[in-house]
């Protein structure tokens, strides 16, 4: 977990911050009534850059400030994408970028629909909206995929940002770092 | 694929079980509601700050589709009057304004009240499931918690919180948001519930009452509602009996709230000595 410098902590917050702000401003109006979501889609793209357990974090703090900025209860966006953090860093497979783009697509679009179907559930309504949407979901979230992923993977692999230990070489005791 | 390792496992386990955590503490009280409070002002400065910028960029996006049939036909000579069409649809956009206002004014004269203008800079984070807007006036402008939003014709919802330049709205097609509302035919009175894309679902207090497809629905009873009394809500689209013989009318929102652009807070006119000029009740108008 010794991944962490000053350089990638505030490339990490002004990310998040910059996608809430996107999301709310541009992509939410521009995608409507679709639950396509840049900040989740950022969260996987540095998953599948940094492992697991840089996308758990990233993807727990940029969902609780998106819970928290929202009317809806804290903790339903931070636990979606943990989980879209925590799938795309695990399973991803980072040597071929449409393959990559696709999976952070689907991951996002599974995670959108969880959430609606959480949110349905809180309000006491049906999840027939949260099914619809996922397609319509999945072609927005492919869009932003192509756009971000080679971005970010291109930004945290910059000399700047890079991890002190490159991320998923085996350690002396055995096993990966995330 | 990558092994987790088992401190990764530990991790994620205890970041799931503290959401968890938090949706129960924010599900059963306001445990949560300074931490709300705070973001969202925070927010709302940062989303009015973006939006000056975004603006312009997310208004012309908003317009491609409408473009759309032409753009096949003439892709190359749009490439070269992109100029143009920037311009055409900035006019657009200020003659959409203009036909806002003018409905806005219509409003505040039908009613006691003045009616804020206001514009949505930022839709809520999770659009698709959580149907709120942000707008850029707030208390400074006299705008508080619980006061109704117009878009001129019909209701767009209520103000939920509101900080001292922005202020949340939550749409009346939220699945959360229940309208008191009176069928102008009949008077029956009922709840109309949000359905998101559906729009809006009107129950009637008397099971047996009634309502049939094209009655129109306005807020009310007054005094009875948090909703000021009067505005349009939507008009019954279809009418079914549930197998427990209650009715159910499916009803089509008057303002539509995927598009909500331009709209007005309905506030107190005493309270109304703002930065931003509410619009007043015209003279000769009734009281």
């Amino acid at each position: 977990m010794n991944n962490t410098t000053p350089a990638r902590a505030a490339a990490a917050a002004a990310g998040i911050g910059t996608a809430l702000l996107l999301q709310a401003t541009l992509v939410a109006p521009v995608f409507g009534t679709v639950p396509v979501s840049l900040p989740a889609v950022v969260v996987a793209a540095v998953a599948l850059v940094d492992g697991p357990a840089v996308g758990i974090a990233f993807g727990f703090a940029a969902g609780l400030v998106a819970d928290l900025g929202s009317d809806h209860p804290a903790g339903i966006l931070a636990l979606c994408w943990l989980a879209v953090g925590l799938v795309a860093g695990t399973f991803a497979e980072r040597r071929n970028l449409r393959r990559d783009a696709a999976a952070v697509a689907v991951i996002c679009t599974a995670a959108a629909v969880a959430a609606t179907a959480l949110l349905a559930l809180v309000h006491g309504a049906t999840i027939g909206s949260a099914i619809r949407g996922a397609l319509p979901c999945l072609l927005g979230d492919l869009l932003l995929a192509f756009g971000i992923v080679p971005l970010v993977r291109r930004m945290l692999r910059s000399d700047r940002l890079r991890p002190p230990r490159p991320v998923g070489l085996p350690v002396a005791a055995g096993g990966h770092r995330g | 694929m990558r092994r987790l390792t088992r401190r990764q496992r530990v991790s994620a386990i205890v970041l799931a079980v503290l959401a968890a955590c938090f949706i129960t503490l924010d599900l059963g009280g306001g445990g949560l509601s300074q931490a709300h409070s705070g973001v969202r002002g925070t927010l709302g400065a940062l989303y009015r700050g973006t939006d000056a910028v975004l603006g312009p960029v997310r208004r012309w996006l908003e317009g491609v589709p409408a473009a759309g049939s032409n753009e096949a036909r003439i892709s190359d000579l749009e490439r070269q009057n992109a100029v143009l069409r920037g311009r055409i649809a900035a006019l657009r956009t200020d003659r959409r304004v203009t036909e806002a206002v003018a409905a806005l004014q219509r409003s505040a004269d039908g009613t006691d009240a003045a009616v804020v203008p206001a514009r949505v800079i930022a839709f809520g984070p999770g659009q698709g499931f959580d149907w709120t807007v942000t707008l850029d006036v707030g208390t400074n402008d006299g705008v508080h918690g619980g006061q109704t939003v117009t878009d001129g014709d019909g209701l767009v919802g209520r103000v939920l919180h509101s900080d001292a330049d922005t202020c949340v709205v939550l749409l009346a097609a939220d699945p959360g948001s229940g309208v008191g509302a009176r069928d102008v035919r009949t008077g029956e009175i009922g709840v109309a519930s949000g359905r998101g894309t559906d729009g809006l679902l009107f129950v009637p207090l008397d099971p047996h009452a009634d309502i049939r497809v094209g009655d129109q629905l306005i807020t009310g009873p007054t005094k009875a509602s948090s909703y000021v009394a009067g505005l349009t809500v939507g008009t019954v689209r279809s009418v079914r009996t549930s197998a427990d013989g209650s009715l159910e009318a499916g009803v089509t929102p008057a303002a539509d709230p995927t598009s909500v652009d331009f709209v007005g807070v309905i506030i107190d006119g005493r309270a109304a000595d703002a930065a931003r000029a509410p619009l007043q009740p015209g003279p000769g108008t009734r009281k």
